[in-house]
């Protein structure tokens, strides 16, 4: 088990080394940039000055964290600074959003909405039988408000052909 | 006088029941957004893009320029009745209003925010009203090669001189730009980085990332420390306004509004520099100093004028070159743009009617937020206690729903999901947001005026700095950041005093 302010000093590493990676593959992707030769500033000249700046902030950042200059986690009202990261929860949310993405294809935006927020109100400690039926609501509301009061039309998917929530 | 006769113009645009509609449901979605922590007004103006394409671009602008006052105004009731320290911007109204409310002198720190903050709104409206045509005016002599010194200003004051760590701000202002050369490029036709996914090969739309940043970044991050239990709303108390409130308020306010406004427009550092100089000098001129830091009505006055006048200064920069320099103007710019419309000095001469339809609304949208902040601040005590699960779950239902607007893909919430999470992270570890979305909206203008200006000199380099223009503007950086490191360090006493 390590401790916390190791493991935060790990992700910082590979924070600045990830932004450091992104500036090498924007400075190797740009080499195959089609260009004429003539062309004194083409599509390259750009990509090159973007790729120099992530790679020296990059390693700067790795740089400071060696230092001890960690970056301070952003303040908020909700945020509780004294509390440990509660990746489950974080890991729960992106699943509930992974989970919304993919159901939109399958059964339609409603349920795929009334999926996400069911999900992620339960996951932040909400009471099932009380975040349920909101879900279920705000969902449907929101469909028919796209469909009616909007013209614009979220897939039905299984209310396919149900008046007013298809479009 | 033209601009007066064109603003009475604007006010009778403004001022049709359609549009005077538009703007307070603007300044309500901005308070209540501004009162709610873990959304802004930068994510509220990405989020409803979509939905505005129907409105005619007057009436969307002036829905977006309400939430964008809005916000500023619902910022400071947060600071001053929750319990916990609030948006940056306002922290110092934090200091001082939180402790007055504990003191049982809520109702005169809410007073003194929102008077506050309409009188520097109002006051900065006029001077950006008397302003920006005059600068309009000599920003249609300017060249390519002194936009791209405009931009390289704002680049390096909204990355380097905001925040606590200038290289992660750099950084962040590195990712912004790299997404934003993701795609076709404009002038020469060829894909750039999409590894030849489809979806990349039209750019990654500004929605999907301001979205995927501000409302799922924040509400992964709010969620790994999400403060359980009750949420904790200081009741109201005291007198609204006594002599001694107006006695002690009018002078803050005026020298913050001539402290916020001046830092607004030139893009040196955005809000919280200027409260924190407004604080600092409410302070220094106090007759009683030893009530800063227990409930100094004056800490509260200055600063939220600061705040406020500071905002609208943004607007000069904004309206006049198409300069953003914070997260909120750089999406407003994103909204310009998906009209067709190209915020800069064209716009005072080609959207003429629009562009000053808009600043009247500012004025009305002001005296809005005044009844809407004073006399009704109950209900938004009430939506501060929104539980927070749903309050959470409903960003990011609306985010999702926001994003996949846009073009009806699923793929765009994958991309959503990929930049929420690298938000998360950036949040985790100081890397401030703001200069991302400033990088991407404005990075492909900048490309375009340095690809124009080497055109016309013909590849030589020195064509970026030989304009006086740009020369000045450069000398005025190098000044500006001198300036900021002076500032810094008094800011750190600031804190350490506090």
């Amino acid at each position: 088990m390590i401790s916390g302010k190791t493991s935060e000093k790990v992700e910082e590493y590979a924070f600045g080394g990830l932004v450091a990676a992104i500036g090498i593959f924007t400075l190797v992707d740009a080499t195959t940039i089609a260009a004429r030769a003539d062309n004194a500033v083409g599509p390259r000249a750009f990509p090159y000055a973007v790729g120099a700046l992530l790679v020296v902030t990059g390693v700067a950042a790795i740089v400071a964290t060696a230092r001890g200059r960690l970056g301070q986690a952003e303040e908020g009202e909700d945020v509780d600074s004294g509390v440990r990261t509660d990746w489950v929860t974080v890991g729960k949310l992106v699943a509930v959003l992974v989970a919304h993405l993919v159901l939109i294809g399958l059964v339609g935006w409603p349920v795929a909405a009334a999926v996400l927020f069911f999900g992620a109100a339960w996951t932040l400690g909400a009471v099932w039988w009380r975040a349920l039926p909101i879900a279920v609501v705000l969902a449907l509301v929101v469909q028919v408000v796209f469909a009616w009061g909007l013209g614009l039309s979220l897939p039905a998917g299984i209310f396919e052909g149900v008046p007013f929530l298809d479009g | 006088m033209d601009s007066i006769t064109a603003l009475l113009e604007g006010f009778a645009t403004a001022a049709q029941p359609a549009y005077l509609l538009y703007a307070l449901l603007g300044v309500t979605l901005g308070t209540a957004v501004g009162v709610l922590p873990g959304i802004g007004p930068a994510m509220t103006v990405a989020l409803l893009l979509p939905l505005t394409y129907s409105l005619d671009p007057t009436a969307a602008l002036i829905i977006f320029a309400g939430i964008y006052y809005g916000g500023m105004y619902g910022g400071s009731t947060t600071s001053i009745l929750l319990n916990t320290p609030g948006e940056s911007a306002s922290i110092v109204t934090a200091l001082e209003g939180n402790k007055m409310a504990r003191a049982g002198r809520g109702a005169a720190a809410l007073a003194t925010a929102a008077i506050g903050s309409f009188v520097a709104g109002t006051i900065a409206t006029v001077l950006l009203t008397l302003l920006a045509p005059a600068i309009a005016d000599i920003a249609v002599t300017l060249g390519p090669a002194d936009y791209v010194a405009l931009m390289v200003v704002a680049f390096t004051t909204v990355a380097a001189l905001l925040g606590s760590s200038p290289v992660r701000g750099l950084a962040s202002l590195g990712l912004g730009l790299f997404i934003g050369l993701i795609g076709t490029d404009t002038l020469s036709g060829q894909q750039r980085f999409t590894l030849g996914v489809s979806t990349l090969a039209d750019g990654i739309d500004v929605v999907v990332v301001a979205v995927g940043v501000f409302a799922v970044g924040e509400a992964l991050y709010v969620a790994s420390r999400l403060r359980h239990g009750p949420i904790e709303v200081i009741p109201v108390g005291g007198r609204w306004m006594t002599r001694s409130f107006w006695a002690r308020s009018w002078k803050p306010w005026l020298r913050g509004t001539f402290i916020g406004f001046p830092i607004g427009t030139v893009p040196a550092g955005g809000a919280d520099v200027s409260t924190f100089l407004s604080y600092a000098a409410e302070k220094k001129l106090s007759k009683r100093p030893e009530e800063f830091g227990h409930g100094a009505i004056e800490g509260v006055a200055g600063p939220e004028a600061a705040n406020n006048a500071a905002a609208a200064g943004v607007l000069v920069p904004l309206l006049t070159l198409g300069l953003p320099t914070s997260a909120t103007a750089a999406v407003i710019v994103a909204a310009f743009q998906s009209y067709g419309i190209q915020p800069g000095p064209l716009l005072f001469t080609n959207n003429s009617a629009m562009v000053w339809a808009l600043i009247a609304s500012l004025y009305i949208g002001n005296v809005m937020l005044l009844v809407l902040n004073l006399p009704l601040v109950k209900m938004w005590v009430k939506v501060l206690q929104i539980p927070r699960p749903y309050l959470y779950a409903g960003i990011l239902l609306f985010a999702a729903l926001g994003t996949y607007a846009v073009n009806f893909v699923v793929d765009d919430l994958i991309v959503l999901l990929v930049i929420g999470v690298a938000g998360f992270f950036m949040r985790r570890h100081g890397y401030p947001v703001a200069p991302l979305v400033v990088g991407l909206i404005l990075g492909p203008m900048a490309e375009e005026q340095v690809r124009r200006t080497l055109q016309i000199s013909e590849g030589s380099l020195s064509a970026l700095v030989t304009s006086p223009f740009a020369a000045v503007a450069y000398g005025v950086l190098v000044v500006l950041l001198a300036v900021a490191v002076v500032v810094r360090l008094r800011q750190k006493k600031v804190e350490s005093l506090v």
